[in-house]
């Protein structure tokens, strides 16, 4: 959603714009810490890594371009730390097998994902079914023995949550699809094979840490679109299949 | 001869007994039994001429004696032939007592029954045929063709000297209309009358000059209507023919609008109303028309009826100025609700952002409807949501009048609910516009607008009451899970509470104005609705027990109670009045059910309802009865009173906890709707009973025709018992005697 741009409005905003911003209270970042977004890291003791400047670049984005209120500050936990609760998105990177996952931290996730939160499971193995990838999905029909994980569709509502994006990308582009668990409304689980944070991490330096192939910067480019949504996306569910949205972007011309 | 047989007895009859077979063989046996013994007790005396003639004597008497026994009656027959009957027919229905000319037409029935004599079979009918004239003229609805079948049944295989039938012409049953077909069509009448056994003379009565009489016929509304959407009431009225009437339609009392109708060359005119409901409940409207002076039946110019509003699901308007977490988590509860139709503006991009980069044609964004939403589309919904919405920067137009329509759409009935956040209360500069006026809180805070320290909100005692922040069966349930909710990150701080609010959450230590700053704050505006909720971090409530592996039944139930209490639903109160029908006629049975429920809302057994029925006139009728174990009571009730009629119940324990409802009581006497007399159909009647038959017009008083030859048989049927006539008594005297003397003188004792 953005603003209605009138030429009348444009004239207005501008004349008392410059004025009025002098005398506006000092705007808060939403009331506290704890509501603004910000990204929770699984770390498990072998098969996942950390790239919190991955996700430190992302809510960047996600500030600049969104109205979304972000704590760039990423957060690492385990899946049995109670105040995983505190933190409704949560990522974890994978770079091999993982480790057989306790009850506890099973049952925990559970209720996470189906009390509203998202994680979304990041393959940084570059292996399209390495082990990274047959742990995720046993750690995801573990987690949801009824619902299998399955590509999410084209037009699913994460691929135009603040974007358009037709197919997913991070550091590679070899998946077709982004695959997820759906619950009603949402899917709380959403798996990447293409490494997105391999293509936002950053090293100390500030320069892009993994080259990203094979569509270089304008990948990367997409990459970034794809990690704005998923946050979008864990805000606002199926919002962008809501009727009103979708006539209107089949009325421009920008969906068929 | 008549002195030893009795009177009367002729010698044409038949002698039969009234003793059975069984009996009769009984007493025969018995007889000669009686007979044995006079012969061995008498068995010492010389046999001679005495003792065969004593025992000859013995069997006539007891021979007599039995035959007396066995109940002989003397059955003779005589018939005779008696003249036909005049049998008459006179309608008993309401519009026999319509007046024309200042005289009803039913006294104009008493100068016909004059007419035809006091020998007459008189018998009254409207839906049913009655012996006797008809005692009063208040009869729903004539059924002509009943009423003369019942008598041709009545009459069967009779001649008579003839059917007189006195009538408007008003028919309600079948026959009239087939009566017309057959007429219009050409075809034969006869065979549509069964045999009446004699000449029909019809009288007419009424409709030597034309009725003025004008009505609301009918209203079409279809009983019920969705809120906000609009439903049509139709009104069919009648009156003179070319003439224009104004047709009036009122709600509560208050004319809504009044449109001119111009009638057809029948007299007929149709007319709609729109409305559009904006509450739910059922509402008393009344389409009438002026009473003119000569208008021979008031009545009939006002029609009332009830609408029932009904939600169809809770529409929900959701803006958000920024997807949060809160934001998030109630989207997903409103969502996932079947009962509730949500439209979802979520603002993801700010002016602000508009410099990051990216191109208009990567977005997948959509502009903002603001003005359409905030004008013509705000009727549509029942509750707008603002979630940390601040509406500067996309009220671009206007902005004065769409915050107008806002607070104007409250005080009109509908619900509105501000969260907190970084762009809500004043820190979205909502302080002076017309939205604060509708608010629970005031805005316009001379300090800080926010403080992010994190707090616990605590209950106060009016959130103790209430039902929107009830949590638990119980107060002390209710208490305990609010205590153990997780803090919030922070709170919109305001100037205070609004008039006529009511803080159910305060800050734990904050206060404002010397009272609690109010965190949940609640307010009933106008016709509205508005809440208050001063945090962004409500979603806690949910994820936050859901880690503590309680479910997210606290963030549940408090939406869920907010929802109910902002909508206000008659349904949803803890006393409902539900009348079993909206619409009844007078004097029909109308069942109306008092429901009560506790604070949790579980069914109030045992609990005495109070209450009364107010009909249109001022008149109560009281009621006290106790709920049954699913909580009902049930009040039986018919109106005698045209018009809408109020029902009011509360709990005896309590003045506030109350509900009501209305019904609408209609007295549409279809006899009353078509006034004007039928020549025709009595013409058509008199035809199809067949030549001999005779229609006499308004005035006519010449006499009725009748067969003079007509007659029927009547056979006189006398019986006589014989059992009681003095020859009997007399022979059994005789031969007794006689037996006796000769045993005497024969020797025997």
């Amino acid at each position: 959603m953005s603003p209605e741009w009138t030429r009348r409005g444009v004239l207005s905003g501008a004349l008392t714009g410059a004025l009025a911003a002098s005398l506006l209270p000092r705007r808060a970042l939403a009331l506290g810490a704890g509501s603004r977004i910000r990204i929770a890291e699984l770390q498990l003791s072998s098969g996942t890594t950390s790239r919190p400047e991955a996700w430190r670049r992302l809510l960047y984005e996600v500030v600049q371009a969104t109205s979304v209120v972000c704590d760039p500050t990423p957060v690492s936990l385990s899946p049995e730390d109670p105040a995983l609760f505190a933190h409704p998105f949560s990522v974890l990177v994978g770079t091999g097998a993982l480790p057989e996952v306790s009850d506890a931290a099973v049952a925990q996730l559970s209720r996470y994902l189906s009390y509203g939160g998202f994680l979304f499971l990041d393959d940084a193995s570059g292996s399209l079914d390495g082990d990274f990838s047959r742990s995720a999905r046993r750690l995801a029909s573990r987690l949801f023995p009824t619902r299998p994980m399955a590509p999410l569709p084209g037009d699913h509502s994460l691929h135009r949550a603040f974007f358009l994006i037709d197919r997913p990308a991070g550091r590679t582009a070899r998946a077709s699809a982004l695959e997820g668990v759906t619950l009603g409304p949402i899917a709380p689980l959403v798996y990447c094979a293409d490494d997105l944070s391999g293509a936002l991490d950053r090293g100390p330096d500030g320069r892009d840490r993994h080259p990203v192939v094979p569509g270089g910067e304008a990948q990367r480019r997409e990459a970034l679109k794809l990690g704005v949504n998923l946050v979008l996306y864990s805000l606002t569910s199926n919002y962008k299949h809501d009727i009103a949205h979708v006539m209107e972007l089949m009325r421009e011309g920008r969906l068929e | 001869m008549s002195l030893l047989l009795g009177e009367g007895l002729g010698s044409q009859g038949e002698l039969s007994f009234t003793l059975g077979p069984a009996t009769l063989t009984a007493l025969v046996v018995a007889g000669v039994l009686a007979w044995l013994l006079a012969w061995w007790t008498g068995r010492q005396a010389p046999s001679g001429w005495l003792r065969r003639g004593e025992l000859l004597c013995w069997a006539l008497a007891l021979g007599v004696l039995v035959f007396a026994l066995a109940g002989p009656v003397w059955t003779e027959e005589e018939g005779r032939i008696e003249e036909g009957r005049l049998v008459v027919l006179v309608d008993g229905s309401a519009s026999m007592a319509v007046r024309e000319s200042g005289e009803a037409r039913a006294e104009q029935v008493e100068e016909i029954l004059a007419l035809l004599g006091p020998d007459v079979d008189l018998y009254s009918f409207d839906e049913e045929l009655r012996p006797g004239a008809p005692t009063s003229y208040t009869g729903r609805g004539s059924d002509l063709g009943l009423a003369i079948s019942t008598l041709a049944d009545r009459y069967l295989g009779q001649e008579l000297r003839g059917v007189v039938l006195i009538s408007d012409g008003i028919d309600r049953g079948p026959l009239s209309e087939d009566l017309q077909a057959a007429r219009e069509s050409g075809g034969d009448l006869d065979g549509l009358l069964p045999p009446l056994g004699g000449p029909l003379t019809v009288y007419q009565v009424g409709g030597e000059q034309r009725i003025r009489d004008s009505a609301v016929e009918d209203v079409l509304s279809g009983g019920f209507a969705f809120l906000r959407t609009d439903v049509s009431l139709r009104a069919v009225v009648r009156g003179q023919p070319g003439a224009t009437l104004e047709v009036s339609l009122s709600r509560e009392g208050r004319v809504v609008e009044s449109k001119p109708v111009l009638l057809d060359a029948e007299g007929r005119g149709e007319v709609g109303f729109t409305v559009r409901p904006v509450r739910v409940g059922r509402f008393a409207y009344e389409v009438s028309i002026p009473v003119e002076e000569d208008d021979a039946v008031p009545g009939n110019n006002r029609f009332p009826v009830v609408l029932r509003v009904v939600r169809d699901r809770v529409r929900v308007l959701q803006v958000s100025g920024s997807p949060s977490y809160d934001t998030s988590s109630l989207r997903l509860f409103l969502k996932e609700d079947p009962s509730v139709d949500l439209v979802s503006f979520f603002i993801l991009r700010t002016q602000e952002d508009m410099m990051s980069g990216w191109s208009s044609e990567e977005l997948s964004l959509i502009a903002f409807p603001y003005e359409r939403l905030f004008s013509e589309e705000l009727q549509t919904f029942d509750l707008v949501i603002f979630q940390n919405f601040d509406y500067r920067p996309y009220f671009s137009w206007g902005s004065e009048s769409l915050l107008e329509n806002i607070a104007t759409y409250v005080e009109e009935g509908g619900a509105f609910v501000m969260t907190g956040g970084d762009r809500s209360f004043d820190l979205g500069q909502y302080a002076g516009t017309p939205l604060s006026r509708v608010l629970p809180v005031q805005l316009g805070a001379t300090g800080p607008t926010s403080d992010e320290t994190p707090f616990r909100p605590v209950l106060t005692p009016a959130g103790r009451a209430h039902p929107l922040t009830r949590q638990g069966a119980t107060d002390a349930e209710t208490d305990a899970i609010w205590q153990r909710l997780p803090e919030m990150d922070g709170y919109n701080i305001v100037a205070g509470l609004a008039p006529d609010s009511a803080t159910l959450l305060a800050h734990p230590s904050a206060t404002v104005g010397g009272a609690p700053a109010p965190i949940l704050a609640v307010r009933e505006h106008g016709r509205g609705r508005s809440m208050a909720l001063m945090v962004d971090s409500s979603w806690r409530w949910s994820f936050s027990e859901a880690a503590e592996g309680r479910g997210n039944q606290a963030y549940l139930r408090f939406w869920k109670n907010a929802l109910r209490w902002l909508m206000a639903d008659p349904e949803d109160q803890r006393v409902t009045v539900s009348p079993s029908r909206e619409n009844v006629l007078v004097g029909e049975e109308l069942r109306i059910v008092v429901r009560a429920r506790d604070a949790g809302y579980l069914p109030l057994e045992g609990e005495r309802i109070v209450g009364t029925i107010l009909s249109p006139a001022g008149e109560t009728t009281p009621f006290e009865l106790d709920t049954d174990a699913s909580g009902e009571a049930v009040v039986l009730f018919q109106g005698q009173e045209q018009g809408a009629h109020r029902v009011e119940a509360r709990l005896s324990s309590s003045s506030t906890i109350r509900g009501e409802s209305v019904f609408a009581v209609t007295d549409r006497d279809p006899e009353l709707v078509e006034l004007e007399a039928r020549p025709q159909l009595l013409r058509d009647l008199a035809a199809a009973a067949g030549d001999a038959s005779g229609y006499r017009g308004p005035g006519d008083r010449s006499g009725p025709l009748l067969d003079a030859d007509a007659g029927r048989e009547r056979l006189d049927r006398r019986v006589r018992s014989l059992s009681a006539v003095p020859l009997v008594g007399l022979l059994f005297g005789l031969l007794a005697s006689a037996a006796w003397w000769m045993r005497r003188r024969a020797g025997a004792r």
